[in-house]
């Protein structure tokens, strides 16, 4: 499996200049502000893959593998301009558990939802408070990047917290969930 | 009452370090004639001193109302309220006037600036009714607050954030025992409300007890470590958070989508 965004941050990556695997893995990370931990082999499976579909090219002799520099060829250019000018459409991705235990829940819960919905919505206050802190820390330590993600992040927590309160604010029937 | 005597030992702190009970409510109700919005359905929860407080919930779940409650703008239809240990029913109106006066500092959602006194002379309101002018104090929370330029200017030519600034000074001109606010950030554009929050935190770390009412869950979480989830007149949820340090990737995982190659 690969991450498809991995795949062409190592792409971005190169595209500033000719860098050798552990380069690119620290400068993802650090671009990442520690939220991706990649691994050097997964680094250097993407880089072979790139380099067999023609889209990065090794700079120099080929000798100690940690150290062979690689550049971003034009079909890499081309291939990545391409991905970043392409918005993220496609389905809405929900990651989290709660979306099938709240399902679940309505069916064999009796429709009592109350201490599963506040037990979340502690969840996400206390993901909110983490989140602020890390934002703090990150502002302070004039880190943009992960700024700009914490922001993110905290905004998609407050949304989810107001489903909670949504969902809080809602009666369930047995009879909703059962006919579908 | 006399106001003065009795809140001695509570502005004192009570001699202890530690947390000590500031706020007490016990069974409280209101019932409003005609209507069933903002009612109190029998509220019971303790605020120490100290403590940073959010209280959230929908618009009128009751949490506005427990507020003014708090701060003696209104008496509870049955229940009890006290503050530093007293009974805020014992007060005549004119005690709990002294009461609110010495002791509360309001920010509301829409400032409540007096139009025709300049940001400086709002700000001394407070400290001139209670006989106690204190230009020196209003000075230096001006400074505090970052207003000091627009001291003498008229609230009509103050931005939204700059007139919460000087509404919060005027709230904390007479060293109230509780700092009350109302959706102080509900007026208020992003960053001016990220910058009120920054204030009341700071002033949180200072010692000050805050009781927030808000809607924002985002902004409230960033300085209260505890908040009160309120619905239909009762808390329903009453979480403190923790305030750990995280690295960032227990916080959030950045994940690219999977591919399969």
């Amino acid at each position: 499996m690969e991450r498809l965004s991995l795949k062409y941050g190592v792409l971005g990556l190169l595209k500033g200049e000719p860098l050798h695997g552990y380069e690119v893995k620290n400068r993802f990370e650090a671009m990442l502000g520690g939220t991706w931990e990649v691994n050097i082999g997964q680094i250097y499976t993407t880089l072979q893959r790139l380099e067999r579909d023609g889209l990065v090219r090794p700079v120099g002799p080929r000798g100690d593998r940690g150290k062979l520099v690689y550049e971003l060829a034009p079909e890499g250019q081309k291939a990545l301009d391409q991905w970043l000018a392409q918005p993220d459409s496609g389905p809405q991705q929900l990651h989290e558990d709660i979306y099938v235990k709240l399902l679940l829940a309505t069916r064999i819960a009796n429709g009592d939802l109350h201490t599963l919905l506040s037990r979340q919505k502690r969840a996400y206050l206390q993901r909110l408070r983490d989140l602020n802190r890390l934002e703090e820390r990150a502002r302070r330590d004039g880190r943009v990047d992960l700024t700009r993600l914490v922001r993110g992040a905290l905004l998609h927590t407050e949304a989810d917290l107001k489903w909670m309160d949504e969902l809080s604010s809602e009666r369930f029937g047995t009879e909703g969930a059962a006919t579908e | 009452m006399d106001g003065r005597t009795l809140f001695r030992a509570f502005r004192d702190g009570g001699g202890g370090n530690g947390m000590s009970e500031l706020v007490r409510l016990t069974g409280v109700t209101k019932v409003y004639q005609g209507g069933i919005t903002g009612a109190l359905n029998g509220m019971s929860v303790t605020v120490e001193r100290g403590e940073f407080t959010a209280i959230m919930g929908p618009s009128g779940s009751g949490k506005s109302t427990m507020l003014n409650l708090v701060a003696g703008l209104d008496r509870p239809t049955s229940g009890t309220i006290a503050v530093g240990g007293t009974d805020l029913a014992k007060f005549s109106e004119a005690g709990l006037a002294r009461f609110r006066r010495d002791h509360i500092g309001f920010v509301f959602q829409f400032f409540h600036l007096l139009p025709n006194l300049t940001a400086l002379e709002n700000v001394l309101i407070p400290a001139q009714l209670k006989g106690n002018p204190a230009p020196e104090r209003a000075r230096s929370l001006i400074d505090q607050l970052g207003i000091t330029e627009i001291a003498d200017r008229y609230p009509a030519r103050l931005s939204g954030g700059q007139q919460q600034r000087v509404a919060i000074a005027r709230a904390l001109i007479n060293s109230p025992t509780l700092l009350l606010a109302d959706e102080p950030t509900g007026a208020l554009d992003t960053h001016s409300g990220e910058q009120v929050m920054e204030l009341l935190g700071q002033l949180h770390r200072d010692g000050q007890t805050i009781l927030l009412v808000t809607h924002d869950a985002k902004l409230a979480t960033r300085h209260a470590a505890r908040v009160i989830s309120v619905m239909d007149g009762k808390i329903v949820d009453d979480a403190r958070l923790e305030s750990p340090e995280r690295a960032p990737s227990e916080v959030i995982r950045v994940r690219g989508e999977e591919t399969s190659r």
